[in-house]
């Protein structure tokens, strides 16, 4: 007796069936693409947006409410600057220092997680006693700790950050080459011959990206709270220059009388993670997809 | 039909359907079942993977998802199910009706002690008092030929054999002692040896206690000699039905004696070719109007693949056939009668 | 019964064993901390005014001047007897003060776990059960937004909503549990609070795709043929294999909860662990910063230890080893 031709198991279980496609997108996953295509726009072209006034210039009334100009449309902070500039530079150098992280993150977590994997023994030990030590301390707290030896400065924490997230990464990789080492591909290519190298680049290393597409947006979104939190401490982005979360600290000062002030930096900051949040669970619902067809 | 416990038979299925709705299509997945079952009679309902029984069964115990559209009348025990509430439906269900899955080891919950699983049943709908669901249980275990079965009792299913656990689900079926137990694919995923000695256990098991039985089944080799009445499926539809020797001796529809003719058995000359249905089980998707065999029939013609038969009855009262061009009743066998099926089951 | 219990101590035993590298790591680590101030420490701590002598009072008296492997097993030798020093400028013992601030942030703590779970999950067995409902396209984009609230978000404006715009809670203070329940129980609401915003969500996201998950088990479906009700099936049958996935976030949620202490302890006013690192860095007070890695680094041992044999007791088929 043959398979049937539909598997009405499938379709009867509780999630609506895969799609050769890809998934269709909701309205909050569109809006979140769009939100972060025009942050990232309006990061790299602050200069070029015209009539948009610097980050640190008083240009206006004190702690104004939104209205309808280009400068004013958040409204000024308590020294008269564009509350929209300040975001839109804060922005800057928050992604800024989170792109930069990531990158040391990916880069020396693959590095080490990818060699655990494939190699397995001692340097999985190592790996994981890495790994562990690193998740066992909130990053909040190590920041802090080097900053009462260090001072307060963006570099520490940028390396910092990076720093700490080289074990999540790691862990990703390393879980992810191991699911691949037995699978034929591989053992095909050592047949044939080819090197360790080539192996882990060629073979294995793009079946890791889908994954990794997939779990970096949250991250990020992570770190971006995390260096949030600690400028809105005072210990992150030193003032004058604009922060997310310096400018949340700073709005507390006047809440009573201007609680409008919040306003722009918590808008900033929640619906950039929550974009993030929304696109990593995207790609991850593709990610899920693409398993089912392997 | 044979048995006589009141008027009307235990269950009476008239005019089941079962469709779901897809954003391609609507599948049928079951098309007007009708039978009846009597007390004390066991039932074979025997078809392919997809054609239907599964969720026939579901459909009858209320079991089916969500999505799937049911329509027609379930009557158990002369209660029609559709006009009880959801809550005393389910527990006339629970407790007149008692279901063994295909997959032991998933059937039981790892977290939950066996004995409690197997008493579950009736501390619910009998509201026995915690030591009287133990020493039922106890003794259900005991009945189903677990040695050690106050020890069984206090076990964890991780801690027992597929064949076990098996046993152990029939156990929790008894509970309440049902007037129906339905094995749904129950030996499908045990070991053959395993496979005889529960259905062994199932069948004395349903004439000790005068119990009616179905037995959901692909293999028509386990209904010979174990049912009184069997009803093949294909595509959803019922192709023939009646008393087990009947269908055995003469099959009436092209599927049944092919599936028949399929059936591998001892006194064939060795290394002969096994027989085979040629083609594919039919695409729910796509359902073609008229016989849904037709395609894989070597008999079918025109008015087969554009008209759906009608039931129609093959001398005993109770053999009933949907098929254009059946077997002719006085065909030779196809095979051996059903009491030799044993051997094979 | 006896080998039961020796089995479980020698688990105990083992998985602390195993924290063992981590925790030198860490405390090492936090002991060659002040060999990274610019400078010699003392001066840093000091300032520019300090005169020599106080410089060389001070490092003899911390062993700022001593390598780092002297200075780590002088401080586990006084780890061991109880004593971690003392702050740099107020003098008093670090343990001493770190014990008291530490009941204050595990009240909080444990009070905000405490209510997030009873939010979370009880909502996620509900929206479990009838998927795809209302209830559940909503919260799943209310968790969606809550998720997304950074943790210095919710105390700004939970802050403005109860202590500025209603006046129901006190905007700053604290007082002591034993000291006035009730009144304590008035400066706990708000912190607890903003915690809560994010771990609520999270519980319930971690419990609804774990809930889900076993509902489709096929012993679920037996027991929907027993005739079981809904509730009873995720009550009974539910609950328990989906807790060891709850466990583990309760692990995790841990570093989300001391994070998240530093910042409604600063704004809040709130004498617990969170406030007293961030006196101790605005002070250079090392000695303090070096007892809270090592008091935080020992509490993340304990409890991923305790959730691991938490594991063992939920299902029967680990093997406590």
């Amino acid at each position: 007796m043959s398979r049937p031709a539909v598997d009405t198991e499938a379709l009867t279980a509780a999630d609506p069936p895969a799609r050769r496609r890809l998934p269709r997108m909701s309205l909050a996953e569109y809006f979140s693409f769009a939100f972060l295509a025009l942050l990232i726009a309006a990061v790299l072209f602050a200069d070029a947006i015209p009539g948009l006034i610097g980050p640190n210039f008083p240009y206006g009334d004190f702690s104004q409410p939104p209205n309808w100009s280009l400068n004013g449309i958040l409204g000024t902070d308590p020294l008269g600057r564009s509350v929209l500039s300040r975001i839109i530079h804060g922005a800057r150098a928050t992604l800024t220092i989170v792109c930069v992280a990531t990158a040391i993150s990916l880069c020396f977590g693959l590095l080490i997680g990818m060699l655990a994997g494939y190699y397995r023994g001692i340097l999985e030990r190592i790996v994981d006693l890495f790994a562990n030590t690193v998740a066992s301390l909130p990053p909040i707290l190590v920041l802090l700790a080097l900053i009462t030896a260090t001072g307060p400065s963006v570099i520490t924490m940028t390396l910092t950050l990076g720093f700490l997230e080289i074990g999540t990464y790691a862990r990703i990789a390393k879980g992810g080459v191991i699911s691949q080492n037995d699978r034929d591909y591989v053992l095909a290519a050592r047949a044939l011959g080819a090197s360790d190298l080539r192996i882990l680049t060629r073979e294995i290393l793009p079946n890791l990206f889908p994954t990794l597409a997939a779990l970096m947006p949250p991250l990020m979104a992570g770190l971006i709270i995390t260096e949030g939190s600690l400028s809105f401490l005072g210990y992150g982005i030193a003032a004058p220059a604009p922060s997310w979360g310096g400018m949340v600290a700073d709005s507390t000062d006047l809440l009573s009388r201007f609680p409008l002030l919040m306003l722009g930096p918590i808008l900033a900051i929640v619906l950039t993670v929550y974009a993030l949040n929304t696109v990593g669970d995207y790609l991850s619902r593709r990610v899920d997809t693409r398993d089912r067809q392997l | 039909m044979s048995g006589a416990r009141g008027a009307h038979p235990l269950l009476s299925v008239k005019g089941l359907t079962c469709s779901i709705r897809t954003p391609q299509a609507r599948l049928s997945i079951l098309t007007d079942i009708g039978f009846s079952l009597d007390h004390g009679t066991s039932l074979g309902i025997v078809g392919e993977s997809g054609a239907g029984k599964s969720m026939l069964i579901k459909a009858i115990m209320g079991l089916a998802p969500r999505i799937a559209e049911i329509t027609g009348t379930v009557r158990l025990d002369g209660t029609d199910l559709a006009t009880l509430p959801e809550a005393r439906k389910r527990s006339y269900l629970g407790r007149k009706v008692g279901m063994v899955f295909q997959n032991p080891t998933t059937s039981l919950n790892p977290f939950v002690k066996i004995g409690r699983q197997v008493a579950e049943a009736s501390r619910l709908h009998l509201k026995l008092d915690r030591s009287a669901a133990r020493t039922l249980a106890t003794d259900l275990l005991r009945t189903v030929g677990i040695p050690d079965a106050a020890q069984c009792y206090d076990g964890f299913p991780h801690q027992f054999s597929g064949g076990m656990k098996q046993r152990i689900m029939i156990a929790t079926a008894l509970a309440c002692a049902p007037e129906l137990l339905i094995a749904d694919e129950a030996t499908t995923a045990l070991d053959v040896t395993v496979q005889k000695e529960i259905l062994d256990l199932l069948q004395s098991l349903q004439q000790n206690r005068r119990m009616s039985m179905i037995l959901v089944t692909h293999n028509l080799g386990i209904v010979a000699g174990r049912t009184d009445e069997v009803i093949v499926l294909y595509g959803g539809r019922i192709a023939e039905m009646g008393r087990t020797e009947h269908l055995f001796r003469t099959p009436r529809h092209r599927y049944t004696a092919a599936l028949l003719a399929a059936m591998p058995r001892m006194d064939q000359p060795p290394h002969s070719r096994l027989q085979t249905i040629p083609g594919a089980p039919p695409d729910l998707l796509r359902p073609e109007p008229g016989c849904p065999f037709a395609p894989r029939c070597g008999a079918a013609d025109d008015r087969c693949r554009q008209t759906m038969p009608d039931m129609a009855r093959s001398g005993d009262a109770n053999h009933h056939f949907a098929c254009h061009h059946p077997i002719p009743v006085d065909a030779a066998p196809a095979l051996p009668s059903a009491q030799e099926g044993t051997r094979h089951g | 019964m006896r080998s039961t219990r020796s089995r479980y101590l020698r688990a105990v035993a083992l998985r602390l064993a195993a924290g063992i590298p981590v925790f030198i790591l860490v405390t090492l680590g936090a002991t060659a901390l002040s060999d990274l101030m610019p400078g010699s420490a003392a001066q840093a701590i000091l300032g520019d005014y300090a005169t020599p002598e106080q410089i060389a009072a001070l490092n003899a008296e911390y062993g700022y001047d001593q390598p780092v492997l002297v200075r780590y097993f002088d401080w586990l030798g006084g780890l061991f007897q109880g004593d971690l020093g003392q702050t740099l400028f107020s003098r008093q013992p670090v343990a001493e003060l770190l014990l008291k601030r530490a009941a204050v942030t595990f009240q909080i703590a444990l009070v905000a776990m405490v209510v997030s779970v009873l939010i979370g999950v009880p909502l996620a067995m509900i929206t479990a059960a009838r998927s795809g409902g209302w209830l559940d396209n909503t919260l799943r984009a209310i968790t969606s937004v809550m998720l997304s609230i950074p943790t210095f978000v919710s105390v700004v404006v939970l802050g403005y909503l109860f202590s500025i715009v209603l006046r129901w809670l006190p905007a700053t203070g604290w007082v002591s549990l034993f000291d006035d329940p009730l009144g304590n129980l008035y400066y706990v609401a708000l912190p607890v609070m903003c915690l809560s915003v994010h771990q609520s969500a999270y519980f319930y996201r971690v419990s609804r795709s774990q809930f889900v998950a076993t509902l489709q088990e096929d012993y679920v479906l037996v027991a929907r043929a027993k005739g079981m009700s809904t509730t009873y099936i995720m009550l009974r049958h539910a609950l328990r294999p989906s807790l060891p996935q709850v466990l583990t976030v309760f692990g995790l949620s841990l570093t989300f909860l001391l994070g998240g202490s530093f910042i409604v302890e600063s704004y809040f006013a709130i004498p617990g662990i969170g406030w007293t690192i961030l006196s101790a860095v605005k002070a250079h007070d090392l000695p303090v910063v070096q007892a809270i890695l090592s008091l935080t680094v020992m509490i993340f041992v304990v409890v991923f230890m305790l959730v691991d044999l938490g594991y063992a007791l939920i299902d029967p088929r680990v093997e406590v080893s």
